[in-house]
């Protein structure tokens, strides 16, 4: 290849990124001041404060990150960049953060208008984000983390319509005789579909990129989501036409995650440098948490007992949360560096400057002593008030990091010196 | 020419290694990366910068990438 294939704007601007990325802190503040304020609530299922907190953190904070790195994900890996990205950015981005917070204030408030309201807004976000990055995944796919961006995109809008339904709910106060199957297909999908899937095709993709280690075997990335897939596609059949054994989907879903789990400790732990990297620690530690998670929800499914319920929910969080934290140290810094260079500035910073490694392990230990607060919350609440603490001050860390690096980009794009090269010699 | 083998070192010592050597590139010079993927936003950087390159798959763990300044350079005579 000599200088072909490759568009020179395949990268989209790095404020496309960053919106999304700093909009991560003002969530996760609003979701501690609620643990905060409500420990005992917050730790009730279906409560609506809970439903509130639950609703900020999967998207305000979650999804919120996640479609931010879709968009740069889309145009390096799928080769196909997301058209008008800033335009497209700013639309999005606008109807998530009025729709998180229309629907955490109905949840809040019982204001039934704001139930409709949050419908349209989050509906028309993800729906349009799913049908904007859609079309661009299909054709000649090859790439197996496209095959997983195209299966959690399909997730999120399936997810975000059975979402809307339940919100007409909600606004009218009538529940139809279907409304648990919804209930369970809207947070198996969005859990499951989009959440868990996406982490797994980004990992078939960094894990190996980013710590030299051996690829996943074939067999588990072109299987892998077909399992999924079929997984979750026969579990809503079973909800809705109400048949038994609907367990037995979650049980293939948890060994399918449990041998995720066993293959990626697997390759970390026997990379070929063993270079000292926070973002494993977050690699290791969400993979711990996912693990605990799916042994409470078997526990749960054996049970029935709601503490295993709430400490499933809780371990899946912080699973999602550890990763998509240890992912951002990585891309931020990576985004500044990559931008500055192609802009030709001299001063560029390399990469381990922009965001220190120091702060990023501050992060880490916020993380770890919020989880552990949260998980002692279900056995006295009152530690719901202490995480409240821990993620409030997580999340001034990450505001700061992503803060620092996005004025470190400015200075040098504004003053920065570029290099020039002498014009060919004759 | 520059010989560059980043196939064991983690993300993201390759790419700033490479561009390293480019920003210091004299003019006929030539890069020679040796690497275990296709560094695509290398690419990006160097055609930005008025670089020009050449890039071929040896095997499924390694990529060459030859990188120079000058239009003049015809990578495909560094080709191995």
């Amino acid at each position: 290849m000599f200088n072909q294939g490759l568009s020179l704007d395949q990268a989209p601007p790095i404020a496309v990124v960053l919106r999304f990325f700093l909009s991560l802190p003002f969530f996760g503040t609003l979701l501690a001041i609620l643990m905060i304020l409500y420990p005992h609530e917050i730790i009730t299922p279906s409560h609506p404060i809970s439903l509130a907190a639950i609703h900020l953190f999967f998207l305000g904070v979650i999804t919120m990150s996640m479609i931010g790195a879709l968009f740069q994900m889309q145009s390096v890996l799928g080769g196909r960049p997301i058209p008008a990205p800033g335009g497209n950015a700013l639309i999005i981005h606008t109807f998530l953060t009025a729709g998180v917070l229309s629907l955490c204030s109905a949840f809040l408030f019982t204001l039934a208008p704001l139930f409709i309201l949050a419908a349209v807004l989050l509906g028309a976000a993800l729906i349009y984000t799913a049908n904007l990055i859609l079309p661009l995944l299909f054709g000649e796919i090859t790439h197996d983390t496209l095959r997983g961006m195209r299966l959690s995109l399909i997730s999120l809008a399936i997810t975000a319509l059975f979402g809307i339904v339940m919100a007409s709910s909600y606004a009218n106060n009538s529940f139809s005789p279907s409304y648990d199957a919804i209930r369970t297909s809207h947070y198996s999908l969005g859990l499951i579909g989009w959440i868990a899937t996406l982490i797994i095709a980004v990992a078939f993709q960094v894990v190996e990129m980013f710590y030299v280690t051996s690829p996943y075997s074939l067999w588990c990335k072109r299987n892998g989501f077909r399992i999924i897939t079929a997984s979750l596609a026969l579990k809503i059949l079973w909800l809705f036409l109400e048949l038994p054994y609907v367990w037995v989907f979650d049980g293939i879903l948890a060994a399918l995650l449990f041998g995720f789990i066993a293959t990626t400790v697997r390759r970390l732990h026997e990379r070929k440098r063993r270079v000292s990297d926070v973002s494993i620690w977050f690699w290791a530690f969400g993979l711990l948490m996912l693990c605990v998670s799916l042994i409470s929800h078997l526990l749960y499914l054996i049970t029935s007992l709601q503490t295993f319920e709430i400490a499933a929910l809780l371990g899946f969080g912080t699973f999602a949360l550890s990763i998509i934290l240890g992912m951002i140290g990585k891309i931020v810094p990576f985004l500044v560096w990559f931008h500055l260079n192609a802009a030709g500035y001299m001063e560029t910073p390399i990469m381990s400057n922009v965001i220190p490694a120091p702060r990023n392990k501050t992060l880490f230990i916020l993380l770890v002593a919020g989880s552990v607060s949260a998980f002692l919350a279900l056995l006295n609440p009152l530690f719901f008030r202490i995480a409240g603490i821990g993620v409030l001050a997580l999340f001034v860390v990450l505001g700061y990091n992503l803060i620092a690096a996005t004025r470190l980009y400015r200075h040098i794009h504004l003053s920065g010196k570029r290099f020039e090269f002498s014009p060919p010699q004759e | 020419m520059i010989f560059l083998d980043t196939r064991e070192l983690d993300h993201p010592l390759p790419l700033e290694m490479a561009v390293d050597a480019f920003k210091n590139l004299a003019e006929t010079e030539v890069i020679h990366m040796f690497h275990r993927r296709e560094p695509i936003p290398l690419f990006e950087i160097i055609l930005k910068n008025g670089g020009h390159y050449l890039s071929y798959q040896d095997s499924e763990e390694l990529w060459h990438v030859l990188i120079t300044r000058s239009p003049a350079v015809n990578l495909e005579e560094y080709r191995v």
